[in-house]
C-alpha cells in the first residue's frame, strides 16, 4: 500500500536520476520512504537511491516491491508544472498506480516485477581518493571533453594536490586541473582511471543540479558518485565501470 | 548448453563439406538437450533467432553491431570496419577484435543459449523513445560477456549470416536422425507449423506426435510454389487438370478468426496495414475462420498495373491512406488452406475448391477445368491477351505442400530469360549517378552459399536506382574503395542475353550483358536462382534443341 503526496519537482528529479541509467526497476516501497538499487543493461553503470518520508509532504505506506516504467513516469512526468503537487496512491495488492496532478488523473499500470532484473549486490571496492566538488563543475567538464573525445580520464595527483579529468581525441587533447578553491574538498590519495562518456554525459546532467558531488577514484577502479536530492531528504549514488586500455 | 559449446560446434560444421556427416554431427548433439534449449538451437544452428512465421526481428544492422563491437573492444568504429574489409568476414574479424575489450563490467558472466535466446527477444521486443540506445547496451553487454569465438557467431546470428551449411533439408534429417522418426513426418509437421525448433520438440515426443500437427489463424504457412513447365508435360497422362490465370500481382496469405484478420506477404511477413482494401474486401465476404491463398492486384482506372505497384504498397508503412485512394488493390483467392478449426493441407485440391467456392462469395479467381489440350491451350491465348503472366495448371488430386515446389502445380508463361539473383554487393555510380549505388554484384546460391555470376549496371531508372539505394544503404557491411558489400537481402530479378562459363565469378558462370528487370523484393535469398538451376540452364543452351 503506498499512499504520498510530493513536490513534482522533487519526484521528477527522483525519476530522472534513476531514467538516467535503466528504462524500468523495482521501486522498493516501506514505511521509511522509497528506494531502489539498478545496474544498466550492458552492467557498466549503477545507481542507488533513497528517498525518505520526509522528502514527500504526506507518505503512508506498508512494505510493497513496485515495478516502474520509468520511461513511461519521466513522459508522464513531464507534463506536470513547476509547483504541482503529486498525488500517488497504490491500494493492498493494487497493480495500477493512481497518479493525480494538476487536474490530471492517471492510472499507470505497474510491471510484474519478476520480469525487471534484480537488485544488484553493490561491488565491495575500495576506492582511497576523494574529490568534493559542485555539480555544475563536474558536469561542465564532461561536456568539454566530450566534443574530443568518447572517454576521459579522471584522477587525483596527491602531490600537486589537484583533481583532475583528461580527454584524447584523435586530434586534440584537453585537461582540466581543479585544486584549492575550485574544489570543495579534497582527499589526496593517487588515484586515475578511464570512463566511457556515453554513460557519464547522462549522469552529468543529473548532477549538474547537485550543489555537491563527491567523487570517490581509485586506480583503474570504478568511480562513485555521491549527491544528496530532494532538500537533502534524498540520497544518491552512481558506480560507473572503468575502461581498461590495453598495453 | 554453454554459448560456447555451441560456438564450437559451429566452428565445427563450419570444416564439414560432406552433408551426411554434418547431419550426423547434428544428430548427435540433439538429444542431451533440454525442452528449453532444443528449438533455440535447432533455430540458430540454420541461422534463424525466431520462428519463420514470428513477427519477431531483432532489428540489428551492421552499423549498430559494429558500434557496439568498437565500444567494448576500445576502438573507432572506423578501425572495426576496416578490420573487417581486411580480413573479409565480418564475424572473423569481431573475434578478432574481442580478444581484447576494454570496457569493464560490474557482472559478467559465461554465455548460455538459452540466455543469449532471451536477450535476441529483448532486443525484438525493445521500443519507446530510447529504442536505439537501449539496443546498443544489450548487444555491449552480450560481446562484453562473450569470449571472441563466441562473439564470432553472436555476430553472425544478428547479421542474419550464420552460413554454416545447415539448412532446412540438412536439419529435417538430423531432427529425424536423433529421434529415430521418419524424416517424411519431420517434413509434413515442418510445412504446417513452419518452425523446425517446435518440430524438434514434437519429435522428442515421438511420431504421433509429429502426426497430430494443425495449422492455425495468425501463423502464416509458406506458400506452396510451382515449377516452370509446358502444357503438354502437365496434360500427357490424360485426364483433367485445373487451369487458373497467372496473375501478375503479389502473392498472400489472408488469415480469419472471428473479428480479426491478418495479411502475410510471399516472404509471411505481416503486411495487414499496408492492404486495409484486402482486409476490408475479403473479411466482408465471408462468415467463417480461414487461411485464403490468394494474388493482390493492382488497378488504376480499370486497368491492371504491374506488379511493383503492390510491392510498394507492401513496402510502404506510413502514409497507407492517401495511397488507398490512388490505386485499388483487388484480391484473387484461389486456394483454402483452413476452414473453422479443420486443417485442408492434406485434402485434394478438388475438394478444396469446392469448400472455398461455398466459403468465400466474392474474389474467387476464375477456374477451368478440362482434359483437353486444345481448350487449357486457347484459355493460355486468352490469359496472355488479358495481360496476365500466363497460367497455372494444378493436379486436382494435389494436396496443398507448403514452401514445396513440385510438378503438382506447374506455371506456363513465355519464355524469358530471366534469373532471381541475391544482390551482394555495388559499386558507387559515376557522374549523375554519384550518390547511389551504380552497379551491383549478384550472385546465385548453392546450398546457402552465395556465388557471383556478374554484375548488372543497365536497366535500372534514376528513381529506381535512388529507390535501391534507400533500401540497400543501411546494409552495407563493408566498404573497400568504390565498391561495397551488403548483408544479403535484396533479390533482383536480371535477364541476360547469354550464360557463358567464367574463371572470373566463384560460380564458374557469367552473365553476358544482364539487365535489370524488377525487384523482387516479395522474395528471400534462400529463394534465388541455386547453382544447379544455372548448370541446367547453361546445358541446355549449348545443346542444339
Amino acid at each position: 500500500m503506498l499512499k504520498a503526496d510530493i513536490d513534482a519537482d522533487i519526484f521528477r528529479e527522483t525519476i530522472d536520476v534513476i531514467s538516467a541509467l535503466v528504462p524500468e526497476c523495482r521501486l522498493h516501497v516501506g514505511e521509511s520512504g522509497i528506494r531502489t538499487r539498478a545496474v544498466d543493461t550492458a552492467n557498466v553503470a549503477m545507481v542507488s537511491i533513497e528517498l525518505s518520508a520526509d522528502a514527500f509532504n504526506s507518505f503512508v505506506a506498508t512494505e510493497a516491491e513496485l515495478g516502474i516504467d520509468i520511461a513511461k513516469m519521466k513522459n508522464i512526468l513531464g507534463m506536470m508544472g513547476k509547483g504541482d503537487v503529486l498525488k500517488m496512491e497504490l491500494p493492498d495488492e493494487g497493480h495500477k498506480l493512481e497518479l493525480a496532478f494538476g487536474g490530471y488523473k492517471y492510472s499507470v499500470t505497474l510491471l510484474d516485477v519478476n520480469t525487471i532484473r534484480k537488485d544488484p549486490n553493490p561491488p565491495t571496492i575500495n576506492l582511497p581518493g576523494k574529490a568534493v566538488l559542485s555539480g555544475a563543475s563536474l558536469n561542465n567538464a564532461v561536456k568539454a571533453a566530450a566534443v574530443i573525445s568518447d572517454k576521459i580520464a579522471l584522477g587525483i595527483d596527491p602531490d600537486a594536490g589537484i583533481f583532475y579529468m583528461e580527454a584524447e581525441g584523435d586530434t586534440d587533447h584537453i585537461r582540466l586541473d581543479l585544486g584549492g578553491d575550485d574544489l570543495i574538498s579534497l582527499e589526496a590519495a593517487q588515484a586515475r582511471s578511464l570512463f566511457s562518456l556515453d554513460y557519464l554525459k547522462d549522469m552529468g546532467k543529473v548532477m549538474s543540479r547537485a550543489e555537491k558531488v563527491e567523487v570517490h577514484l581509485g586506480i583503474d577502479h570504478p568511480v562513485k558518485f555521491s549527491f544528496a536530492i530532494a532538500e537533502g531528504n534524498g540520497q544518491v549514488e552512481y558506480l560507473l565501470a572503468p575502461r581498461i586500455e590495453a598495453d | 548448453m554453454d554459448f560456447i559449446v555451441f560456438s564450437q560446434l559451429c566452428e565445427r560444421l563450419e570444416g564439414i563439406s560432406g552433408r551426411l556427416e554434418m547431419i550426423d554431427v547434428v544428430s548427435r548433439a540433439i538429444p542431451p538437450l533440454s525442452e528449453e534449449e532444443l528449438p533455440i538451437f535447432v533455430r540458430f544452428l540454420m541461422g534463424k533467432i525466431f520462428p519463420d512465421w514470428s513477427p519477431l526481428k531483432v532489428g540489428i544492422g551492421p552499423n549498430l553491431l559494429f558500434e557496439a563491437v568498437a565500444y567494448v573492444a576500445g576502438k573507432k568504429k572506423g578501425e572495426v570496419i576496416d578490420e573487417i574489409n581486411r580480413i573479409g568476414d565480418a564475424g572473423i574479424a569481431l573475434e578478432h577484435l574481442l580478444s581484447s575489450k576494454e570496457q569493464t563490467s560490474f557482472f559478467s558472466k559465461s554465455l548460455d543459449l538459452v540466455e543469449v535466446f532471451r536477450d535476441f527477444e529483448y532486443l525484438a521486443r525493445i521500443e519507446g523513445t530510447r529504442t536505439q540506445r537501449e539496443k546498443l547496451k544489450v548487444i555491449r553487454k552480450l560481446f562484453a560477456d562473450a569470449q571472441p569465438i563466441e562473439g564470432r557467431y553472436i555476430a553472425r546470428l544478428l547479421l542474419g549470416e550464420l552460413r554454416i551449411g545447415m539448412g532446412e533439408g540438412n536439419m529435417r534429417d538430423a531432427i529425424a536422425r536423433a529421434y529415430q522418426v521418419e524424416a517424411a513426418l519431420v517434413e509434413h509437421a515442418h510445412q504446417l507449423t513452419n518452425d523446425l525448433g517446435e518440430v524438434a520438440l514434437l519429435a522428442k515426443n515421438g511420431p504421433d506426435a509429429l502426426r497430430t500437427v494443425f495449422i492455425e489463424p495468425f501463423r502464416p504457412v509458406k506458400m506452396m510454389l510451382a515449377q516452370q513447365g509446358t502444357i503438354e508435360d502437365m496434360m500427357k497422362n490424360g485426364g483433367e487438370v485445373a487451369a487458373e490465370f497467372k496473375y501478375d500481382g503479389s502473392r498472400f496469405q489472408f488469415h480469419k478468426k472471428g473479428d480479426e484478420s491478418r495479411i502475410y506477404s510471399r516472404k509471411l511477413e505481416e503486411v495487414t496495414n499496408a492492404l486495409p482494401d484486402i482486409v476490408q474486401h475479403l473479411s466482408q465476404a465471408t462468415d467463417h475462420d480461414v487461411i485464403f491463398d490468394g494474388e493482390v492486384l493492382a488497378v488504376r482506372d480499370g486497368r491492371t498495373l504491374p506488379f511493383q505497384y503492390v510491392l510498394r504498397r507492401f513496402r510502404r508503412k506510413h502514409d497507407i491512406d492517401a495511397h488507398v485512394e490512388q490505386i485499388e488493390m483487388i484480391p484473387m483467392v484461389f486456394d483454402l488452406l483452413y476452414l473453422d478449426g479443420r486443417t485442408l493441407l492434406d485434402e485434394p485440391l478438388l475438394v478444396r475448391r469446392e469448400l472455398l467456392e461455398t466459403t468465400l462469395r466474392a474474389h474467387v479467381a476464375p477456374q477451368v477445368r478440362s482434359g483437353d489440350p486444345q481448350s487449357i491451350e486457347s484459355f493460355y491465348r486468352n490469359a496472355l491477351d488479358k495481360g496476365h503472366e500466363g497460367i497455372m495448371l494444378k493436379a486436382l488430386d494435389s494436396l496443398y505442400t507448403p514452401g514445396v515446389r513440385g510438378r503438382q502445380w506447374v506455371k506456363i508463361k513465355p519464355a524469358v530469360d530471366t534469373m532471381d539473383l541475391a544482390v551482394i554487393g555495388a559499386e558507387w555510380g559515376e557522374g549523375r549517378r554519384a550518390r547511389v549505388f551504380g552497379s551491383f554484384l549478384l550472385a546465385c546460391q548453392d546450398e546457402g552459399e552465395l556465388l557471383p555470376v556478374g554484375k548488372v549496371a543497365t536497366g535500372f531508372s534514376d528513381e529506381m536506382l535512388a529507390e535501391i539505394y534507400a533500401l540497400l544503404k543501411d546494409s552495407v557491411i563493408a566498404h573497400s574503395g568504390k565498391e561495397v558489400t551488403f548483408e544479403p537481402g535484396t533479390v533482383f530479378e536480371v535477364g541476360y542475353a547469354e550464360l557463358q562459363q567464367s574463371p572470373n565469378y566463384r560460380s564458374g558462370f557469367a552473365l553476358r550483358f544482364p539487365r535489370f528487370v524488377r525487384l523482387r523484393d516479395d522474395k528471400s535469398v534462400d529463394e534465388i536462382e541455386t547453382l544447379e538451376q544455372v548448370k541446367e540452364r547453361y546445358k541446355k543452351r549449348i545443346t542444339p534443341a
